[in-house]
């Protein structure tokens, strides 16, 4: 019994490698390399921190995630249905496809605009916290969404004190700059994932309250925005689900586009 | 020997012109001539060949000369009454006249030289024909009061100046009858003005110049001039233009140093041109913060050399604090701008105001200082886009902007004197339309005609990029400058990372500089950072938008991009000018206090202004009182104001000028004693050359001093009666008339046929 279900589970994870991510609204392409474009939506791969597996709160998470790690959550269908909304809304020259940056090559500084999740499983190894530590400093940007509670937040700080160690997280205000560059986000309100359409549920795991945090540079602008207490990539990945309310996706989108801009004007 | 065959010194024949005495005409005695030839020719026809021809010509010259000599020619000249006439004998007692007057340090000096020239020979054979006034003369001329005493001249005046002195001996001489004029020099000074010359010409006085000094340059190494900007903003990076040149050190090094009093604000090695050369170095420097300051220029004595003094110069330098405000339009929003933005932020200078087309119909704006800035869009007005120093248009179509528009925007550089700076893009240069618009004019290349010029980076596996590389020009640029050598400086471009972008941008136009390339990687080289002056302004192409790339891909603290960026946008603002600007003529005085001030007042559409009040110039001088110069309107050029002051004491002057409702203005200028007579030591023949030839005069050298007396009598200038000096018995004439035959009879020996 006990090997049945161990094989079931191989044969389970074997299934999520092959096609990756989220597949019920169809398989995605591998990201073609030849467009060019003046921002790529950025993806970070990192390695998950020993012992973390992302199993907890969820819904159905652990067979999703596979051999590639937590980094790849929502991966791609929530990166490509962002590029969409983002081509269409505003004047941004991006590209149609994601693109994953790891932080073992120097690769990363061509992108100034990272995207991570599950970010209470990060680790880095020394020179690559140097490398997000200078990317962060030189102007680069990250945006990192969907880790929910305390113990999350606690791992995430783990990884960004290898960052910086003594930079401050600050909460952002209404009125930030982050917030009105381009839609005012006067009305935010905590964006859940799918586990919403079953459930009702807004938050996982304990936490209840979204918190849009961030840390700040030494002339205050924001160089690592924390989207903590969300899921905004599920809800650009569940945006066209019949089920998942569209008042959810649209401040994701909203939000994100906002992130975006502002990356490309501070 | 001219004199002996042609009985009247060269002067005559100089001032002189030639004329026929004889009654009958002048034109029957070519006809004559012709006709002698001609029956010799025909006579000899049979017998032609190059002996014939050869006789034929010696026959026939004998003839002309006849002819000629019938016809009695003279020279009709003026000359000068003796013991009627004055002339007025002009001796240098400026300092450099102390100088030996041969190549060897020891011996007579120049001016004991002069002297030894008046007393020996000149004066004397002055005085037997005409009354002679003898002067010192430096900035001005001091008659001797004991004509016979010339030990009372000595060189000690701080600097010749005989364009002035010349002008104080016509007013002086205005009803007398002066003949001619020596003047005895070194020749240690600039040049005679038109006006000088003009007042000479009417007079028709000649002046005999005698060069005193060494024709050779000493064995000396001479900081000839320096080239420094007016004015600088506080903390930027000046660069100066300094000329040096030298005899005897050929490819030597010497240490150029700058200084701001005590402070050394930059120092650097020079190679030394070759003998006679001027090389031309620049050396930057940082500003500092705001003050009028004198920047002193010195190279390091080397062993060996003739004169320190001339090692050394000062320039004055405005260094104001002006936020300069830049307006950056953007049509999509890039990584460029936001990095040229973070920039920005850290120079104190500029003020980056920025407009981004965020959607199809959204723009989001940075840096305004109130609400309604840029409200409504790019401006409409002059007087809302005029109020910017500089003006950056990123990937913006060229149809994105209304006719309106693009007039103001031409009129920002060519009337306003704005900065102008065109971003490459997808939407900028040719594809984005601009070779066909009317801004076309004001790009520095002819964009190619053709679209799909923007090529973005290729960052595949093995992709090959653009990077940059600077041009000759580039490498020591204020604009491009990342490092102060310039071969270390354009290793440093060489080595900077690949561009994100780079976009073929078209031909530079004549006029246009091109500091730098891009290496695309098909092979072609292409202009990337392209300047030129456009009207009173500046316009300037980068044909790229991936200078950010450097930004994140160097190493965390390389200033290279924020530096190369700072650099470039003060380059494209702070030159541009206020509602009211001021100059001095000249900014630098040398051993006179003539300075002219003017003021050029502008509306706010920067057209001269009409209506202004009558503006005053108030002048703080080196001893610190001040003084109010009134300013004069100029009835030719409406908003021009100008005064002319006299600054009498050495040192450095700052003039404010205020005219309410259109700005303050300060303008710094500095008058130098005894400084220039330290440059240039050698005899200056060409000055003394010039001055005697343009005025029906000769140049002499010291040897021949007791010639010149005889060529005094041939002027028109003073009391002069026509004469005409007779020809036909000059020696000469003779001597033809005697060789001419005796050549003939030559020949004939020589192919035996006597």
């Amino acid at each position: 019994m006990k090997l049945a279900l161990v094989l079931l589970c191989v044969a389970i994870a074997a299934f999520a490698v092959q096609f990756g991510g989220y597949q019920r609204y169809g398989r995605f392409q591998p990201a073609p390399t030849n467009e060019r474009a003046e921002f790529a939506w950025s993806r970070l791969q990192y390695d998950p921190a020993v012992g973390s597996s992302g199993g907890f709160g969820g819904y159905g998470y652990g067979f999703r995630r596979g051999r590639r790690g937590l980094w790849s959550t929502d991966y791609p269908k929530a990166d490509r249905t962002f590029l969409d909304a983002l081509k269409r809304l505003t004047r941004i020259n991006a590209r149609s496809y994601e693109q994953p940056v790891s932080l073992s090559t120097d690769d990363v500084f061509n992108y100034p605009f990272l995207y991570a999740v599950q970010v209470q499983s990060w680790t880095f190894t020394p020179p690559e916290a140097l490398k997000l530590h200078d990317y962060l400093l030189k102007g680069g940007f990250l945006m990192v969404d969907d880790f929910h509670g305390t113990a999350d937040w606690d791992n995430f700080m783990l990884g960004m004190r290898m960052v910086f160690p003594n930079r401050p997280v600050v909460d952002l205000p209404d009125n930030d700059e982050i917030f009105h560059v381009l839609y005012n986000l006067d009305d935010k309100f905590q964006v859940p994932g799918e586990q919403f359409v079953n459930t009702g549920r807004t938050y996982e795991k304990d936490g209840y309250v979204p918190k849009w945090r961030a840390i700040r540079d030494d002339d205050g602008r924001v160089m690592v925005a924390i989207c903590h207490n969300m899921h905004l990539g599920d809800a650009w990945e569940w945006a066209d689900s019949p089920q998942y309310p569209e008042k959810f996706a649209g401040m994701a989108f909203r939000i994100g586009v906002n992130y975006v801009m502002y990356s490309m004007t501070h | 020997m001219f004199q002996f065959l042609f009985r009247y010194p060269p002067a005559a024949y100089a001032r002189g012109h030639f004329v026929l005495l004889a009654a009958w005409p002048a034109w029957v005695l070519p006809l004559l001539v012709i006709a002698a030839a001609g029956v010799l020719l025909w006579l000899l026809r049979r017998r032609w060949n190059r002996r014939t021809a050869a006789v034929w010509g010696l026959q026939s010259a004998v003839i002309a000369v006849i002819l000629l000599l019938l016809w009695q020619p003279a020279l009709a000249v003026s000359e000068l009454q003796p013991e009627q006439n004055i002339v007025a004998v002009l001796v240098d007692d400026s300092r450099s006249m102390a100088l030996p007057n041969a190549d060897a340090d020891s011996g007579p000096t120049r001016e004991q030289a002069a002297l030894n020239s008046l007393q020996s020979s000149l004066l004397p054979a002055l005085r037997r024909k005409y009354q002679t006034r003898v002067f010192s003369f430096d900035s001005k001329i001091t008659r001797l009061a004991d004509a016979g005493n010339l030990s009372q001249i000595k060189p000690a005046a701080l600097a010749t100046r005989i364009q002035d002195s010349l002008r104080q001996l016509l007013d002086q001489t205005g009803s007398l009858p002066v003949g001619a004029v020596v003047l005895l020099s070194d020749g240690a000074d600039a040049g005679v003005d038109s006006a000088t010359m003009a007042a000479l010409a009417a007079r028709h006085i000649p002046i005999h110049t005698v060069g005193f000094g060494s024709l050779q340059p000493p064995r000396d190494v001479s900081l000839d001039d320096v080239e420094l900007p007016a004015e600088a903003l506080a903390k930027s990076r000046v660069q100066a233009t300094v000329s040096v040149r030298q005899n005897g050190f050929a490819s030597q090094h010497a240490a150029l140093t700058v200084r701001s009093g005590n402070a050394i604000l930059a120092s650097q090695p020079i190679t030394l041109p070759p003998d006679g050369q001027t090389a031309t170095v620049p050396v930057m420097f940082n500003a500092g913060p705001a003050a009028p300051k004198t920047i002193s220029f010195e190279l390091a004595p080397l062993p060996g050399e003739s004169s320190r003094a001339d090692n050394t110069q000062s320039r004055l330098i405005n260094v104001v604090t002006r936020p300069q405000r830049v307006l950056y339009i953007e049509g999509e929003p890039r990584w460029e701008y936001k990095f040229i933005r973070r920039a920005e932020a850290k120079d104190s200078q500029i003020q980056l105001v920025s407009m981004v087309r965020a959607t199809q119909n959204k723009i989001y704006r940075q840096g305004v200082t109130d609400p309604a800035e840029l409200a409504d869009g790019f401006p409409a007005r002059a007087q809302d886009l005029f109020r910017y120093q500089a003006l950056i248009i990123g990937s913006v179509e060229a149809a994105y902007f209304t006719p309106l528009q693009q007039d103001l925007i031409q009129a920002f550089a060519e009337r306003r004197g704005g900065g102008i700076l065109f971003l490459g893009g997808q939407y900028s240069l040719a594809d984005g339309g601009w070779a066909d618009s009317a801004m076309a004019p004001l790009l520095p290349l002819t964009l190619p005609s053709h679209k799909a010029t923007f090529v973005r980076a290729d960052l595949g596996p093995g992709g090959k990029n653009a990077t940059a590389a600077l041009t000759s020009t580039g490498g020591s640029s204020i604009v491009t400058r990342l490092v102060d050598d310039p071969a270390a400086n354009a290793r440093k471009w060489r080595g900077l990372p690949f561009l994100m972008d780079y976009q073929d941008a078209g031909i530079p136009k004549p006029g246009a500089t091109v500091l730098a390339n891009v290496l695309a990687p098909d092979g072609r080289t292409l202009p990337l950072l392209t300047l030129e002056d456009y009207g009173r302004g500046r316009t300037a192409v980068l044909a790229t938008s991936g200078t950010w790339r450097w930004q994140m891909n160097l190493p965390l603290g390389d200033p290279s991009h924020d530096l190369f960026w700072n650099q470039l946008v003060r380059w494209l603002s702070a030159p541009s000018p206020g509602q009211l600007t001021a100059r001095v003529s000249p900014p630098t005085l040398y051993d006179s206090g003539a300075a002219h001030l003017t003021a050029d007042v502008r509306d706010a559409d920067y057209n001269p202004a009409a209506a202004v009040p009558t503006l005053t110039a108030h002048i703080q001088q080196p001893d610190g009182a001040a003084v109010d110069a009134p300013m004069q309107a100029s009835p030719q050029n409406p908003g021009e104001f100008s005064a002319d002051f006299n600054a009498s004491l050495p040192g450095p002057y700052l003039a404010t000028i205020n005219a309410p409702g259109f700005g303050q203005t300060t303008v710094s200028f500095e008058r130098f004693d005894g400084v220039a007579e330290n440059f240039h030591t050698e005899q200056n023949r060409d000055l003394l050359e010039r001055l005697a030839h343009q005025t029906g005069g000769a140049y002499w050298q010291p040897s021949q001093a007791g010639q010149l007396a005889a060529a005094i009598p041939y002027s028109s200038a003073g009391i002069a009666t026509q004469q005409n000096l007779p020809l036909w018995n000059l020696p000469i004439n003779f001597l033809l008339l005697l060789l001419l035959p005796l050549g003939e009879w030559f020949l004939r020996r020589k192919w035996g046929v006597v």
